[in-house]
């Protein structure tokens, strides 16, 4: 065997370089940044805004609590939880790309969220905090894009506090076949469409789709989760199973 | 999810009105941050109200934490703004409180006052909303409304004959059924409009 071999991973369905794929992860969000929040609406027909809800809902978050939204983008989970953790808590948005921190800050600042935010660049897989930091860290369409999942999984194990829960919303594996099928024939061919059209960037949005697919299902996120620790795992899927809210726990 | 599709509507509802209502924010300051659990048995949902940062949050959960929590049937529930019914239904066992009271009291007294037009504003939320998770809320929310309607109109039978008769002046009886047939119609206008939505969509 070469011993100087590269060592690859997936960049939605390309098997790329792993130390290719952040930037290259990074070039689709510094493309799609300033769009985003429009294509997001667009594309999911609002219904992401219900999924975020259901997390916040089953986040059990409440004042004084220190929450990371991690892979925050454009803040729509980290404006919520601002609200809740109060003045004497705190919420932490990182994500590893300028340009949405910026979009995100940009957006939070005029929506009269400040105080108790902070922005912070980061990378998913080597968090820049102490052990034992957060009662809770979400992580909402982000997991998918980390290129090695475990690592940042045990990363954010490592920082919650005892008592503090993970929750990881992403898409999933829909439950029933046709489903499955109608979805695919959307993601495939009507979302680069859409993506040309608003943000004139098709790209990028086949990579999102690519990237969904290749994202371990339901069954396979939960053990990876027991994998690094969490205890009481679950999960629950949402319209069909396109997307799933998992938890876990660090006692 | 549904019902957090349809909470997060009458959350808008509620800050909307909040929003113009400064002694409604002054009275409802005394509780702000509490977690109020409200459990409706029958209807197997947890509601979380929190009111925070000037806005009212409204969550279906499952989780079980909070300062102050009511179990109880819809009926029941529907019937609390009579707080001497209280500690009856307790030892009937038709109703659960735990934590501190005064957080649900404060909720109930802040909203008591107010006056939605419900109808009207659901009508200006509506196309915002997204489309398809609406299409499935608004059926739940026909059969739910005609549910509810015949249960509120039970229930204030009951109440009329039970209670109100033995206690309550013959002026207020008339207020009362006038109030009565408002809320009917305004029920009945809902249902005609979500109906009318229903066919649309
Ligand atoms: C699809 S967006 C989701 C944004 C937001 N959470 C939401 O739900 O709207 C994915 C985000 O993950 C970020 N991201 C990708 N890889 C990351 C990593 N390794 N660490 C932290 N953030 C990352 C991207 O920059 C992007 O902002």
């Amino acid at each position: 065997m070469n011993e100087n071999q590269e060592k690859t991973t997936h960049f939605g369905y390309k098997t790329v370089a792993e130390n290719d794929k952040a930037s290259m992860v990074a070039d689709v969000f510094h493309s799609v940044a300033a769009k985003y929040d429009v294509m997001n609406d667009l594309m999911s027909f609002g219904i992401h805004r219900l999924w975020k809800r259901q997390t916040i809902a089953s986040s059990g978050v409440r004042k004084g609590h220190r929450v990371l939204d991690l892979a925050g983008g454009t803040g729509d989970l980290t404006a919520k939880f601002s609200q809740l953790v109060g003045d004497t808590g705190q919420v932490v948005l990182g994500d590893i790309n300028s340009s949405m921190l910026k979009v995100g800050r940009e957006k939070l600042r005029n929506l009269g969220h400040v105080g108790n935010i902070e922005y912070v660049q980061m990378n998913a897989e080597a968090l820049p905090f102490p052990d034992n930091s957060f009662d809770l860290i979400t992580i909402a369409f982000g997991l998918r894009n980390v290129t090695d999942k475990d690592k940042a999984l045990r990363s954010m194990y490592r920082i919650l506090k005892p008592g503090g829960r993970l929750l990881v919303l992403e898409f999933s594996k829909p439950e029933q076949e046709i489903l499955s099928k109608a979805y695919d024939f959307y993601s495939f061919n009507i979302l680069p469409k859409m993506g040309q059209l608003v943000a004139n960037d098709s790209e990028s949005y086949q990579y999102l789709a690519e990237s969904i697919r290749m994202h371990p299902d339901q069954e396979t996120l939960k053990d990876m989760m027991e994998d690094a620790g969490f205890e009481q795992t679950s999960y629950q899927n949402l319209t069909g199973g396109i997307v799933a809210l998992h938890r876990g726990f660090k006692y | 999810m549904l019902a957090n599709a349809l909470l997060s509507l009458v959350e808008r509802v509620v800050n909307h009105v909040l929003q113009l209502d400064n002694s409604l924010k002054d009275r409802l300051a005394a509780i702000a941050d509490k977690q109020l659990l409200i459990e409706i048995r029958d209807w197997q949902q947890r509601i979380l109200c929190v009111y925070s940062n000037e806005q009212i949050h409204l969550y279906s959960t499952e989780e079980l934490s909070f300062d102050c929590m009511i179990s109880a049937d819809i009926n029941t529930l529907l019937t609390l703004k009579n707080p001497a019914m209280l500690t009856q239904l307790i030892r009937q066992d038709k109703l659960d409180l735990q934590g501190d009271l005064n957080i649900a009291q404060g909720f109930s007294n802040a909203f008591a006052e107010l006056d939605i037009d419900w109808p009207e504003h659901f009508s200006r939320y509506i196309g915002d909303a997204p489309a398809q998770q609406l299409w499935l809320s608004l059926q739940t929310l026909k059969t739910r409304g005609a549910q509810m309607k015949g249960k509120l109109e039970k229930t204030l039978t009951t109440l009329c004959q039970d209670e109100l008769a033995v206690t309550i002046h013959p002026l207020e009886l008339a207020e009362f059924k006038q109030q009565n047939r408002q809320l009917k119609s305004q029920v009945s206008q809902l249902e005609m409009r979500v109906n009318a939505l229903l066919k649309s969509c």
